[in-house]
Formats: C-alpha cells, structure tokens, sequence
C-alpha cells in the first residue's frame, strides 16, 4: 500500500524553485533512496515534505492530503524527519532531546520513558551519554540521538537527510544497518537522501535520480545499476 | 579537575546542603524586614522589583532564545494599569494585579505577531521600537484624561488609615505597622510574593516538557519544527507569559511609590536594558541567575550611591571616581559587565557552576537505573553484501 505519494511537488525559497513537481511514492515497508549532486534538491524535497517550506502541489499520506498541513500536524500524521547535519540540541541532555522527539505524544511519560530506553539499547552508546549535554557528543553519536530523536514520535515513515555527512564509513554503515533492521523487523518505511549511491543503492528497494529539481530516472536498485549510461552519468560506479 | 568533596546528588550530604541553603535564606528573609533598617528593607524591595523583571525576561530570552529590547514597555503597562484602576475607578491595588498580568499577556502575544517572522537583531529593533514608543504612548495628550499625560498620576498605593489592622507575632511585627507608621515590611513581603510567584511559573515552565521545547527552539528552531514542536503558538505564549511576568513588579512599583510617570527610568528604555543586563551579569538561561544578578546590581547601586562627593568615596577608589560628580555605580556595574564577559560568559551563575566543582563535586544519580541489555550485537549482523 502506498504511504506516501507526491504529485507534481513544486518548492523552493523566495523567488528561486527548487522542486519542478516532483511524483514520488514510497509504499509501507520500503527503503526509498533519493540520489542526486549537490543543488538537485534532496534536502529540499525533504523540507516540502516535512512542511518546513513553503510548496504547491498534492502530498498524500495514507491517503489523506498533507499538503497545508503545518509540520507539527505532519509529525502528528507520522512522518519524522531527521534534519540534515543531524540538528541535535546540544544545551539539551542527550535524555531530554530523545523528550523533545516525543513532543508530539500523549500517552504519557511511562511508555516515553520505555521507548528511550528501547533506543538505549539500539544505541548503546547513547545510554552512555544519557546525561551529557548533547553538544559534548561526537559527530557520529549525534546522528545516531538524530536518528533516535526521531524514531521517539513512532514515525510510520523516517526522512533521513544524508545521515552519512561527515561520518566515519563505519560509522555510517553502522547506521544504515540499523535503519535496514528497524525496516526488516518493524517495518518502518524509510525515505533516505544520500550522497554515497554506493552503500544507499544496496539497501534501497527503490531509487529515485534527482537532478536540478526533476526525476530523471527510478526504479529498483538493480535496474538502475543494470543501465551503464545511468550508472555512469549518476551513480559513478 | 579535583574536589574537596564529592558528594551524591539526592544523598544526605546534597540535602543537607540544601536545607542550609535554604536556612540561610530563611533566616535573611525574617531578619530584614524585622531588624533592617528602613532603608535595608527599601533596597531589598527594589531588588524584588528588578528580580522579577529579570526573570520574566529571562525566561523569553534565555531559555527560548527571543531577544526583548521592550520588557519596560511591560512593566510599565503594569504600573499604569494598578495606577489608573486604583486612581480613576477606585479599585484595591492587589486587584489590580490580575488584570495587569491578563493585559500585558494580550499585549505580549501581538508583539510575538512579529517575533514570528523574524529573529536577532531585527526581533531587537521591533522590541526596542515598542520600549522607545510606551513612555510617548503614555504622555500622548489624547490619553492624558486616562494616563495623566506628562505630569503622571498620583496617589496609586494603599491609603493606610488608623483603622488599619496590625499584626504581631511574639512581639514581632514581621508586616510592618499597617496603621499608616511604617509600611516597608509589607512591600518587602509583596515584592518576596511577587519574585515567588514569577520564579515558580519560569520553574515550572522550565522543567517541563515545553520548557524543553523552549531550549529546542534557541538550539535549531528548524530541527524543533520537525520535532512537532509548534513554533508560532509556543513562541507567542512564551512571550505573552514573560511580558504578563514583567507587568506584576511594574503593579508593585506603582503601588509602592504611590506616584507614576512616563519618564521614570524602569519605564523607559533604559529599564529594558537594565533587566537585560542584570539576566547577563547573573547568567541567562539559569533560574537563580537573575535574582542573583538583581542582588549584586542593587548592592553595587546601593553602596556607591552617595560617591557624588570626592570625599564620600572610599580611598581606595578615590583616584578613578574623584572627578565625577555622580554616584559611578551605573559605571561600576559596566565595567563588572564588561569584566564578566571575559572571565564568565555565562554570567555568575555560570562562574559558579566553572569552580564551586574545585571545592565540592555533585555526581548525578546513576543514569541508566533499568539495565539494559544490549540488542543482540547488532552492529555485529553485518550483512557482508552491504559492504561492497
């Protein structure tokens, strides 16, 4: 069933559009991946999803149009993003950013409290960190509260804004395969933005080509490999 | 670094810590109204007064990050408002309090219209426009039948007769004298009410789940929107709750003095930045910072106030404020400002905070009470085609 689905998405800042009506989809239970260079408009892709921008255009999310809705009524729907260079607040305790994640939430502090420790254990170097400020952490363990931080309003679908900038490789293949096991076990549907096509591509169900604002090519990730103009023009493989 | 001591948040020694703490303050808070002198218990009612303003700035400024340049503007709608419903339609001044707190809320919550869109300097610019504009609004001639215009009202306090009841306990008269004699224990003991009041709100705001969401919005307001957090509703709440904080030491200082005008300084810009800088000195964005800031400003006001003469001045400082002939300690308090920013950014609270750790370490409760068992080696169950 389809989660997400965009038609002719058009965004952008002031007088410049980014976006030229994107239609994108992302169905329960999949990893979609948006590949693109620098300025085709991942991360704005994300923003006009997550309402943090102005947009024109349908957004639907099971099935109910999202598009004016402002972006704590999205969070609300169940669509969390983790921003781009993470966005942790670091004069927040590691404890209380994963509290500021679970803003949206109303069941109580009870099963708040459970859900941080279930990212705790997902995460243990987090548990670690519990009471630092969040400032005091290193690149890598703050997308990792990034990531958390999100996951604690119980998404149905996480956007994950280039988790891999300025990471460690194993780093970030630590965090892909997290990802990978919440989408496996859980079946959290994930829309990832990457720079690395490489390590994004193995673990996508689908890809979508990003360039100046228009798709240029989707499909799965094996077709997409499979096109040695596409490969070489995009990918870089 | 070492300590001296290290104690267990939460254990004997932390709480005995406190309860001294609080003793101390107790004691302070019995002793000067009983056996200060008139004008101890004076200085210590404007310290109130300027506490409480600067914790209601403090919570807009420190904790949500939203810089007011207009908080006299605040604390003026509450005198003007005690001033004008005590004066023209006969209202007791405590009842006044409410309705100045609900006005300046209101008037709080159309200035945040403009926080909305726009931060920084620009946030700076509008707040300051509203500080610059209040004291003219008020001595607008067309106003002048409510506000008294230039020349201000009068008789805005208590009328105390010698019909007055007056209170004693054990032969202490920890109120004052009520029967009109002398009546600076009671404004110490509404102005100690008041700074109560507005330090429980910014606590209880602060230690909850939208005073985190305050923190969020000064950290990365984007990353806050995406948290859910609604970033117009609680920035326009936030600033309606600090300005309607501002307007109760503004009721109390109208009450008090018994006389209102446009020009006085806390209703000008000038108060504005004096709340600012007392919240820097004590250390924005702590809850004990503004009240201690307030103390040390009106101590350092305090002690230098008569150095209007070369010899009313202490030896020691006779050399460097000599050849002024007023009292330096507007001056005196800059420099410490200026000092400060040096040594202690983050104002006294955080001087504190830096070296009390040398004589006395406070570990935090163990994090992680619930064991936790890490997943089954997760990062372990590499799947090796990922890895190509």
């Amino acid at each position: 069933m389809t989660l997400l689905r965009t038609r002719g998405l058009t965004a952008g800042y002031g007088p410049v559009t980014v976006l030229h009506g994107l239609d994108l989809e992302v169905a329960e239970g999949e990893i979609v991946v948006i590949l693109g260079a620098n300025g085709a408009g991942k991360t704005t892709t994300m923003r006009a999803i997550s309402g943090t921008i102005p947009r024109a255009g349908s957004v639907e999310f099971e099935g109910h149009d999202v598009h004016k809705s402002a972006p704590d009524a999205i969070v609300r729907a169940g669509i969390a993003q983790v921003p781009q260079g993470r966005g942790t607040f670091p004069e927040l305790s590691v404890e209380d950013n994963l509290k500021v994640g679970a803003f949206v939430r109303r069941d109580g502090g009870g099963k708040i409290g459970a859900d941080a420790l279930r990212w705790f254990e997902v995460f243990p170097r987090l548990a670690e960190r519990r009471s630092q400020r969040a400032g005091s952490l290193s690149g890598g363990e703050q997308q990792m509260l990034a990531i958390a931080r999100a996951l604690m309003s119980r998404p149905k679908l996480l956007l994950c804004d280039e988790p891999s900038m300025g990471l460690a490789p194993l780093i970030t293949q630590e965090l892909f395969q997290v990802l990978e096991r919440l989408n496996k076990e859980e079946g959290l549907s994930v829309l990832l933005v990457e720079q690395n096509a490489n390590l994004a591509m193995h673990m996508a169900d689908r890809v979508y080509l990003l360039e100046t604002g228009r798709i240029v090519a989707s499909g799965s990730a094996a077709e997409l490999s499979a096109d040695d103009s596409i490969r070489k023009a995009y990918l870089g493989f | 670094m070492k300590s001296l001591f290290t104690i267990k948040s939460g254990g004997a020694a932390s709480w005995a810590m406190r309860l001294a703490v609080a003793a101390v303050l107790a004691a302070l808070m019995l002793w000067v109204p009983t056996r200060g002198s008139d004008s101890l218990i004076e200085v210590c009612t404007t310290a109130f007064t300027l506490m409480a303003a600067a914790l209601s700035l403090n919570l807009l400024l420190g904790y949500a990050g939203q810089i007011s340049l207009g908080h006299s503007a605040f604390f003026g709608i509450g005198t003007y408002t005690t001033a004008v419903m005590v004066t023209r339609w006969g209202w007791s001044p405590f009842h006044t309090l409410p309705v100045a707190f609900v006005l300046a809320f209101v008037v709080g919550v159309l200035v945040s219209l403009p926080a909305l869109r726009i931060k920084g300097v620009y946030l700076a610019l509008v707040t300051l426009a509203l500080g610059m504009v209040f004291p003219q609004f008020i001595k607008w001639k067309k106003l002048s039948w409510l506000t008294g215009g230039a020349k201000g009202i009068n008789d805005t306090g208590f009328k105390f007769t010698k019909d007055n009841p007056t209170y004693e306990i054990f032969g202490w008269n920890p109120w004052g004298n009520l029967r009109g004699q002398n009546v600076k224990p009671f404004y110490f003991w509404v102005g100690a009410i008041i700074v109560l009041v507005v330090y429980l709100i910014c606590r209880g705001v602060v230690k909850s789940r939208v005073g985190r969401s305050l923190v969020a919005i000064r950290d990365n307001s984007t990353a806050a929107a995406v948290m859910g957090v609604n970033l117009p509703v609680t920035k326009g709440i936030v600033f309606g709750l600090s300005a309607a904080m501002c307007a109760l030491p503004g009721s109390l200082s109208a009450i008090r003095t018994g006389t209102v005008t446009a020009d006085t300084q806390l209703l000008t810009v000038a108060g504005s930045i004096t709340f600012l800088v007392i919240m820097v000195v004590g250390g924005a964005g702590s809850l004990w910072g503004p009240i201690i800031g307030a103390a040390v400003y009106q101590f350092i006001i305090e002690r230098t106030g008569g150095w209007t003469e070369p010899d009313a001045i202490p030896a020691l400082f006779r050399p460097f404020f000599g050849w002024s002939k007023t009292a330096p300690g507007g001056g005196l308090f800059a420099i410490a400002l200026i000092l400060l920013m040096f040594v202690a950014p983050l104002g006294l609270v955080g001087l504190w905070r830096q070296h009390s750790v040398r004589l006395c370490r406070v570990v935090p409760k163990p994090a992680g009470t619930t064991t936790i068992s890490v997943m089954a080696a997760a990062p372990a169950a590499v799947d090796e085609t990922h890895t190509a």
